[in-house]
Order: structure tokens, then C-alpha cells, then sequence
């Protein structure tokens, strides 16, 4: 390498660690970190002593542990590093890399063993044709259209994308269970080296990880696409200037992330099993591993799933854990993922500059009349639909009923996320693993007496479990933060539902009596129960809209804007992110107290943390910091389950995740909302809404094609034009540089020759 | 501690003491100090790059000094958080915007209203007082507008608004008449000056030269990290090492952006 070119690389290092994500203190010593780790050592070492299986400690054993640990944590290396070479040129984390890979994994099933391929045609095909091609076509119908959203939609784009594919497949290849993709070479193929049997496919699996890190290096390293993608990874806004080059390397690097998903899935469905689930959830392995290579660094990303998947192996030869934490070696990426998100130093408060995520049409708030007014009307409605005056009478039957409780229930737990995400902006997926210790903390305190007072119980005791899972998200930011919820969702999954004392899987039965409330006796089924939930409901969304107009709302969505301004005027950050996750988690928490009403029986699979992304997708989807969105989201909820029961079709049958899935990948154009886009279409009808009209005449002029002769430059200059135009005198800083060559340029464009 | 008393035997209200930052290889500053008393207004200028506003993160806790404190009032203040600083009493602008978007601008005044209540006692009514602030700033008409949607100038006088509203005892701001137009940029000087004329203690970093040499009694000039000159507009003005920074820009004096040479 010349000198000049490691030159640029160390300046390249150097921006990487002072100006990216994550936002780091440079201390010299990280104590912290020293602290943490040798804790989890010791924990690690006490736990193992603890549940030591008395596997004995052979060389067959320990080989065995290391071979196979090693071809999983290979498979994990490829998807990750997909991961991290779509983020770091494009700047998109794709939440869907697992779903991609199982959907080819699926695709390769289909050439190779419903038709009968041969092997190397049906792999050629998929990894290198189809999949690059589908991740070519992402980038240009969806990915590019993502780069100027806020991170919240960016996230949510891309887990709708995960969740499509995952209904994609479900309805390409109906009936998830009983298909097998044979190892290469067959179950048999195997050879000795001493006394550890290799087979055939963990060894291939092994050197095709070994030769996909070699090929990144080289490509990355020496191809002058690859230092084209390092480039964009240097300096986003220089290379967003090259335009078509910055296009080919952003179609390169999805094509690229496809096919090493594809390999990943291929590799790993012989291991586990073709099932939709299990595949997409090697994501959560990925994503462990990428956040050890802190995102971009692929070394490190390796060295991580190599250890996970070592470690993993670790846990089921040698350790053996009693029912309750029986997945212990599947929680394993869970743990790891919160272990880098808890060693990760704090997010600095830090001033970014006007953001594009500025609406520039921001809605008018809703106040507590119209608010009243609007659930009194729900009310009014749901009363004459369960007293069988509307169409649909079937409503009243107990399956419209409780198809009602199902969609009030659901948009009691979405409005747990208006504050949280819609308002102060963190981003949450785990909002029904809060439900679920809501209607735990239920059934055991009050569920059987049918007190109401255990609904209070429920939301007070789960709000703690909210300021826990604070504690990562305080020192995180965006992306981090929206991992660590991931993780806890799928944590609590694995550990904590799981418990015996928390769920006894062996209970059958109702744990739930009726509730009485004042003499009234509502069974979770009934009709009193969906209107008593029509009330509550509009209760909670009344007291959203008031909160909203409070200072806790202003000063939450002032952090969303801010953390750095809203720090200089006084705010606690710390303090004000607690309060909302904490409000957050007990309105969940209440929520699951009321589902757990509805169903009766509580079991570990309601909880999980694929079955709340659609919940969160649809509120979303609806515009996330409107309560009425929720309205939203439980209604298509419910309709989705409606049309899949009433028009019998199998490719219907995985409708309640596919429509999620394609309604958030859909939102990429049209981010303020569903709820949003009705609302402003509709004020205007409104008499008192005189302000509506205004703005749709304004709106309507603005979009009126300038007259011959008209300068377009009446329209008066906006922060987002600022925005644009700092974005691209940056990029002319740079450019200015002679011969720019490098990313330090921004800091020493103005300086004179030395 | 105790404060420096500076030549006239003042003592300053805020100092930054030798502060050193680093990013990487460069030093962003290397022992800068600066200090400001109550009712002055004192300029700091420099080429782009020279490190300003990096000394405003600092002063006001968004950056942590490799070396070097920041006193205010006789305390080191410098291991405190930035909300601990502004409820005692330092308030900033920035020079690339950091509005609350989503929300109107009156309420973006009233968000530093209703924080101010919890310390300071004085009873009021948070949606009255921050009315006043903006029509003290002149931009009572866009009240219930949304920041977003407004014009870069107009949003620089809300975040002016939004700072004043904490009622600081030192205020910083960064770029004040970047995007204002000239009626604009006049108001704001003689705003500035009426607040100093209140006991103010305020540091400004500005482009404009007329702008800074009208309203500033001393300036401080900043010049790769370091500071390279101290005094009134008239002697930095003359000063060779100032000229020198400013390289080849007799012909505009000072206008910031230098060319390349
Ligand atoms: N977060 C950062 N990471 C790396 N370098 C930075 C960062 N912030 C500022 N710098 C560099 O520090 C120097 C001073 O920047 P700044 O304080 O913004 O200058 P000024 O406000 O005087 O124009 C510049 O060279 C700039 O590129
Ligand atoms: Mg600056």
C-alpha cells in the first residue's frame, strides 16, 4: 500500500471513531468496560459451575463443540457481515437480513428439492442471480427512498420489509413445518481428524465464510468499487454528490448484503429447520455480532459470531439448564447483544444541526373537546354495533365480540407507544413483552378475584420494568436503542415467560375471573367488556391528547427534536427519558392486564417478540404520535383477521403479518401517517376548522404550476432548505480540497498551505 | 476558587481557562481562554475551522475539555452536566439550528419557560411570559407556527427567544445574524445590547465584521485553537497577527472565509 493510501486510511479511522455513531468519551483507561467484563467473566464462570451438564470434558467433546460451534458461528459471520456492508455504504440497517435469507433459503428448497435441480445449478441461480437481483430491487423501490426519513421510519421500513417477507414465504410455501434441505453431500458424509467427526457441510460451511471474509477484503480493499464504498462510508454527503456512482455503490452493497443473506439462509436451513421463523431469527444472531463489530468493523463482526456460535455450542453440550431456562443457548445472541449495547460508552449529547426529519407541515394538536367529542362518537358507535343496528350483525355474535375486545385491547397497548416513540422519539419493539408481565403480574395478584384494583396493580408494578429497560436506553441513541429493544423483547421471550412460576404451562383452565367493577360482572368475552374497553380506551386516548399539550409532552417532543438544545435549556434528559418509558410500560402493562382478561389462559407464544412487530408496524403506519392512530392500528388488525376468516383462500392465510409487513414498506411514501393524511383531507369538512381551509388553499396554490415568467423563489427559505444547502456547501468544502483524497477534509478546507 | 479579576478589576462572570479539545490528531483548541463580564459583550472571531464553536460546546457542557476548566462566577462548573449549567445560568444559540421542529414557536419558548420554574421561583404564567419573549424578540407574529415550516432567519430569533426565556446570566450566541436580513440583523444588535444593559454577560461568535465591531467592547480572536489576539475592535482590527489569520483578506476585510491562497 502506498503511503498515501494508508495515509487516507488512518485519517478515515480516525473520523470513524471521532464523528460516527456511536458517540463515544475517550478515556484512557475504560474502566467501566474492564468492570463489566470481568463481572460477566465471572457471572459466566459461576453460571457454567452451576449448570455443568458432567458432559465429560473429551477431545471429542470439546472438538465437536468447536466444529460445529464454528460452522454455525461462519453462517452467522456471512449474514452479519451482509449487514454491515448495507450499513456502513448505505447507512440503512436492514432489519430484514434474516427475513431475505430465509426467503431465499426457501427459493434454493424449491428449485432443489421440489424440483430436483442439481445442487450447484439451483445454489448458482439463487445466490448468485436471484438474490443480488432482489437486493438490486430493493435498493431501487424501497432502500433510496429511505435515506432522507428519520431514523424511526428507516427502522420500521425495513422491520415491515422483514415481517412482508416472512408473510411472503408463508403464503409462497403454505404449511411451515415439514420441509428439510439436506446438508451437502447428505446426512453421512463426514470424515475423522482426531476423533471429531467433521461433516462435509460444516466444513464447507466453514470455508465459505472463510473465503466470503477474503473476498470483502480484497473487494473492499483493493476493487475501486470497494474503495468507492469505503469512500461513501467516509463521507456520506461527498459521495451522495457522484451521483450515479453513489447509486452503483448503493446497489452493489444491497446486492452484496442479499446474496450473503441467501448463503446464510441456505447454510443454515439444513442445521435448524425450514421454518419462517427460525430463519428470520438468525438475524438476532447477526445483529449480536455486528454490534461487536460495533457496525462496522468486519474483523470484529467475525471474531463475534464466531465466539456466539462456540458459545452456543458450549451451552448445549456442557450445560444444563432446568425447564425454565431451557433456551438458554438460544438467548445466547440476546444476552451478547445486551452485553455490547451495556459496554457501549454513553451517547454525548451532541448538536446536529437541523435535521431532515423536520415536517414541514406539522399538524395542529387535537384538544381535549374534539378529543371528547371523537371517543364519545367511537362510543356511540361500538354501542350500536354490538346492540346488532349496524350491518355486519354478526358483530354481536361472541366472535364479533370478541374480534372488538381483540381490537381494543390491541390499540390500548399501541397507545403505550405514542408517548414513548410518537413523542419523545425512542424507538421501542418490546411493547408486548410489557404487556405480557402486565397480564402476569394480573393472574397472580387479582386475576382470580376479578378486583379491578389488579388492573392498577398490573400498570404500577410493570412501570419499573419499564425504567429498567431505561437504563440501556438512556445511554443510547436511534439505532442502538432500537436493537436493545429487540433484545429485551426477545429476551423475556426466552427467560422470562418461560419460567414456570411466571407461566405454568401446565395450568389450564381460565386464570382469570370476571371483573367486577361497582356490581357489574364482565367476563373478557362479553359485551359489557367491549364497551367498558371503548371506554377506557377513549379515556386513555383523551388523557394522551391532554398530556400531549402539557409540558411533559412539549418537553418530550422537544428531546425528540434535540437532546442537545433541549439539555441547554435546563432538561434532564436522563430523568425525562425515564418518565416516558416508565408511562410507557404501565400503559402496556395495563393493556396485557386487559388482554389477559380477553384470553383467558396466558401462554408463553402471545408474547413473543415477532408476534408484537405488526402491532407496532400498524401504529406506525397510522402516524405514530397520534392516539388515534391506535384506533387505526386495532381496526386493521382486526380486519386483516376478518378478511383471512371470511373469504377461506390459502394464500390469505398469512395475511396478519404479510399486511403489516407491505402496509410499513408502503409508508416509505407517505411517512406522516395514515391518520395524518385522513386527518387533513377531512378538517377541511369540519365548520370550526377554518384553519384546514387555509392551509389546503395554500397548499393547493403551492402545488399550482408556476406561470410562464414566475420565479419559483417566492416560497421563503425553510430550515430543511438550509439543511439542503449546508449539506451541499459541505460537499463543496470538500470538493474545494485539491486532489480530495481523504475524509479529514471538512476540518482543513479553509486553511492556507502550511 | 476565586475569579480573575481582568485589567479594570471587574471580576469575569463566565471564563473558559486554558481549554484544550482534540479530535483524533487535530486539536480543535489548544489553551484557549476567554472570559466575559456582566453587562459586556465580547466578541470571539476566527477563520472557519478556528474553533468557536467548539468552545461554546464546551463552555456550555456539550463537550468535554481534554484540558482546562470553565468558571462561572468563581465556580468551576466544569465537570457539571449541560442542564446543571443552565439552571445555572448559561444559555446558547447554535449556529446550525437546533430548533425543536415539531413543535410552534411559541412553544418551543414556553418548553425553557416551564423548565425555568423549577428553579427559579418567581410566580408566572409560562404561556404569558413566553409571548412576551417573542414579541421582546420581534417575531410575536409566527407564534403559532411551527419552527419547521419558517424561514432560517426567523428560526435563529426563536432560538434566541428559546435562550432568553431561561433567563441566563451568560449567553452565547453562535452565528446570531447568519440568515437575518439587515433590518433583522440591526434589531438583534440593539436587542443584544439592551440585555447587556440588563447586567448580561454575553459571548458572541459572528462573521459579520460591522456587526461585531459596532456592538463588541472586546474581542477575542481565534485562530487555529488558539487564541491570537485580545482587545478592542479598533486593536484587533490593526493587529498584524489578526491580518495574518485573515490572509489575503485586506481587499475584504475579514469576511471569514478565506481563500485558498
Ligand atoms: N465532532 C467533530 N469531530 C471531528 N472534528 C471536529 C468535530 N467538530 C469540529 N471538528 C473540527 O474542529 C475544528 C473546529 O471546529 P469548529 O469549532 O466548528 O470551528 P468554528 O466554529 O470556528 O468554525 C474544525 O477543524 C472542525 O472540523
Ligand atoms: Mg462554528
Amino acid at each position: 500500500m502506498s503511503p498515501n493510501a494508508s495515509d487516507a486510511v488512518g485519517r478515515a479511522e480516525r473520523r470513524d471513531t471521532a464523528a460516527d455513531v456511536p458517540r463515544r468519551r475517550r478515556t484512557p483507561v475504560p474502566v467501566r468496560q474492564a468492570v463489566v467484563l470481568s463481572g460477566l467473566a465471572v457471572g459466566a464462570v459461576v453460571v457454567s459451575a452451576a449448570s455443568w451438564a458432567g458432559t465429560p470434558v473429551t477431545v471429542g467433546n470439546v472438538g465437536g463443540m468447536v466444529v460445529v460451534g464454528l460452522s454455525l458461528g461462519a453462517i452467522y459471520a456471512v449474514s452479519a457481515s451482509g449487514l454491515v456492508v448495507v450499513y456502513t455504504t448505505t447507512g440503512v440497517f436492514n432489519f430484514a437480513q434474516g427475513a431475505v435469507g430465509m426467503y431465499w433459503a426457501f427459493v434454493y428448497w424449491e428449485l432443489r428439492v421440489n424440483r430436483g435441480w442439481p445442487a450447484p445449478v439451483a445454489l448458482a441461480l439463487v445466490v448468485l442471480v436471484l438474490a443480488p437481483l432482489g437486493g438490486v430491487l430493493l435498493d431501487r423501490a424501497v432502500m433510496r427512498r429511505l435515506r432522507n426519513l428519520p431514523l424511526v421510519l428507516q427502522l420500521m421500513v425495513t422491520v415491515g420489509l422483514m415481517v412482508a417477507f416472512m408473510g411472503i414465504a408463508a403464503t409462497q410455501w403454505q404449511g411451515d413445518r415439514g420441509r428439510t434441505v439436506l446438508p451437502f453431500f447428505g446426512h453421512t458424509g463426514s470424515f475423522e481428524v482426531i476423533g471429531v467427526t467433521v461433516t462435509w457441510h460444516r466444513l464447507i460451511t466453514i470455508l465459505v465464510a472463510a473465503a466470503i471474509a477474503l473476498l470483502l477484503r480484497l473487494l473492499l480493499f483493493r476493487a475501486r468499487l470497494g474503495v468507492a464504498m469505503r469512500a461513501v462510508v467516509d463521507s456520506r454527503s461527498l459521495a451522495a454528490l457522484n451521483g450515479a456512482n453513489g447509486e452503483a455503490v448503493s446497489a452493489t452493497a444491497w446486492a452484496i448484503g442479499s446474496s450473503l443473506a441467501a448463503v446464510a439462509g441456505i447454510l443454515i436451513a439444513p442445521e435448524s429447520q425450514l421454518v419462517v421463523d427460525v430463519l428470520t431469527l438468525v438475524v438476532i444472531d447477526a445483529f449480536a455480532a455486528a454490534a461487536v463489530g460495533r457496525m462496522r468493523s468486519l474483523p470484529w463482526t467475525f471474531a463475534g459470531a464466531l465466539l456466539l456460535g462456540v458459545g452456543q455450542q458450549f451451552i448445549r453440550r456442557f450445560l444444563s439448564f432446568d425447564d425454565g431456562f431451557a433456551n438458554m443457548h438460544e438467548a445466547l445472541p440476546t444476552i451478547l447483544l445486551f452485553v455490547v449495547v451495556i459496554l457501549l460508552p454513553q451517547a454525548q449529547l451532541r448538536a446536529r444541526g437541523v435535521s431532515a426529519q423536520l415536517a414541514r407541515r406539522t399538524l395542529r394538536l387535537t384538544d381535549v373537546k374534539e378529543s371528547t367529542v371523537g371517543v364519545a362518537a367511537l362510543f356511540m358507535l361500538v354501542l350500536a354495533w354490538t346492540g346488532g343496528t349496524l350491518p355486519f350483525t354478526d358483530a354481536w355474535s361472541s366472535v364479533g365480540i370478541n374480534r372488538g375486545v381483540t381490537m381494543m385491547v390491541t390499540a390500548i397497548i399501541m397507545l403505550s407507544l405514542v408517548p414513548l416513540t410518537g413523542w419523545a422519539g425512542q424507538v421501542s419493539f418490546a411493547p408486548l413483552a410489557f404487556a405480557g408481565v402486565g397480564a402476569v403480574i394480573f393472574a397472580k395478584i387479582t386475576g382470580d378475584t376479578g378486583s379491578a384494583y389488579g388492573l392498577v396493580l398490573a400498570a404500577a408494578l410493570t412501570a419499573p420494568v419499564g425504567a429498567l429497560m431505561a437504563l440501556p436506553a438512556v445511554r443510547l441513541q436511534g439505532l442502538y436503542l432500537a436493537l436493545a429493544s429487540m433484545a429485551f423483547a426477545r429476551g423475556f421471550e426466552l427467560l422470562f415467560f418461560t419460567q414456570t412460576a411466571v407461566i405454568d404451562p401446565n395450568r389450564g383452565g381460565r386464570q382469570f375471573a370476571p371483573l367486577s367493577i361497582g356490581g357489574w360482572e364482565l367476563t373478557g368475552t362479553g359485551r359489557g367488556y367491549l364497551l367498558a374497553l371503548t371506554v377506557v380506551f377513549g379515556a386513555m386516548v383523551t388523557g394522551l391528547v391532554a398530556l400531549r399539550r402539557s409540558r411533559w409532552g412539549r418537553r418530550w417532543v422537544a428531546m425528540k427534536d434535540s437532546e442537545a438544545a433541549a439539555a441547554t435549556l435546563g432538561i434532564n434528559v436522563i430523568e425525562t427519558k425515564v418518565a416516558v418509558f416508565v408511562l410507557s410500560a404501565a400503559m402496556a402493562g395495563f393493556g396485557g392486564a386487559l388482554f389477559g382478561l380477553q384470553v383467558g389462559t396466558l401462554n408463553v407464544l402471545q408474547f413473543e417478540l415477532l408476534v408484537g412487530l405488526p402491532i407496532v408496524l400498524l401504529l406506525v403506519v397510522g402516524g405514530v404520535s397520534l392516539p388515534a392512530a391506535a384506533l387505526f392500528g386495532g381496526v386493521n388488525t382486526v380486519l386483516f383477521i376478518v378478511i383471512k376468516d371470511r373469504w377461506d383462500y390459502s394464500w390469505l392465510s398469512a395475511l396478519e403479518v404479510l399486511g403489516p409487513g407491505i402496509m410499513a414498506v408502503v409508508m416509505v411514501l407517505n411517512p406522516a401517517g395514515a391518520v395524518a393524511e385522513i386527518g387533513r383531507g377531512f378538517a377541511r369538512f369540519l365548520p370550526w376548522r377554518a384553519d384546514a381551509r387555509a392551509a389546503y388553499a395554500a397548499e393547493v396554490a403551492a402545488n399550482r404550476e408556476p406561470e410562464p415568467g414566475e420565479l419559483g423563489l417566492s416560497r421563503p427559505f425553510t430550515a430543511a432548505d438550509m439543511v439542503a444547502t449546508e449539506r451541499a456547501l459541505s460537499v463543496a468544502n470538500e470538493l474545494a480540497r485539491p486532489g480530495h483524497d481523504g475524509a479529514a477534509a471538512a476540518m482543513t478546507v479553509e486553511r492556507p498551505a502550511p | 476558587m476565586t475569579g480573575t479579576m481582568t485589567g479594570d478589576g471587574r471580576r469575569a462572570r463566565l471564563e473558559a481557562r486554558g481549554v484544550t479539545v482534540r479530535f483524533g490528531g487535530l486539536a480543535a483548541l489548544s489553551d484557549a481562554s476567554v472570559d466575559v463580564r456582566a453587562g459586556e459583550v465580547v466578541g470571539l472571531i476566527g477563520p472557519n475551522g478556528a474553533g468557536k464553536t467548539t468552545l461554546f460546546d464546551v463552555i456550555c457542557g456539550l463537550r468535554a475539555p481534554d484540558a482546562g476548566s470553565v468558571v462561572l462566577e468563581g465556580a468551576d462548573i466544569t465537570g457539571r452536566s449541560v442542564h446543571r449549567r443552565a439552571r445555572l445560568g448559561i444559555a446558547r444559540t447554535f449556529q446550525k439550528l437546533e430548533v425543536f421542529g415539531n413543535l410552534s414557536a411559541v412553544d418551543n419558548v414556553r418548553v425553557a419557560v416551564e423548565m425555568r420554574r423549577r428553579w427559579d421561583r418567581s410566580p408566572m404564567r409560562p404561556l404569558a411570559e413566553a409571548a412576551a419573549v417573542l414579541e421582546r424578540v420581534g417575531i410575536a407574529a409566527v407564534a403559532g407556527e411551527a419552527v419547521a415550516g419558517l424561514p432560517t432567519g426567523t428560526a435563529r430569533l426563536v432560538e434566541l427567544a428559546r435562550a432568553l426565556a431561561t433567563n441566563p446570566r451568560v449567553l452565547l450566541l453562535d452565528e446570531p445574524s447568519s440568515g437575518l436580513d439587515d433590518s433583522e440583523t440591526s434589531e438583534v444588535a440593539g436587542l443584544v445590547r439592551s440585555l447587556c444593559d440588563d447586567g448580561l454577560a454575553v459571548l458572541l461568535v459572528e462573521h459579520d465584521m460591522s456587526f461585531v465591531m459596532d456592538i463588541c467592547e472586546r474581542i477575542f480572536v481565534l485562530d487555529f485553537g488558539r487564541i491570537i489576539a485580545e482587545g478592542s475592535p479598533q486593536d484587533v482590527r490593526v493587529d498584524p497577527a489578526v491580518q495574518a489569520a485573515y490572509l489575503g483578506t485586506e481587499a475584504a476585510p475579514m469576511n471569514g472565509h478565506r481563500q485558498a491562497p
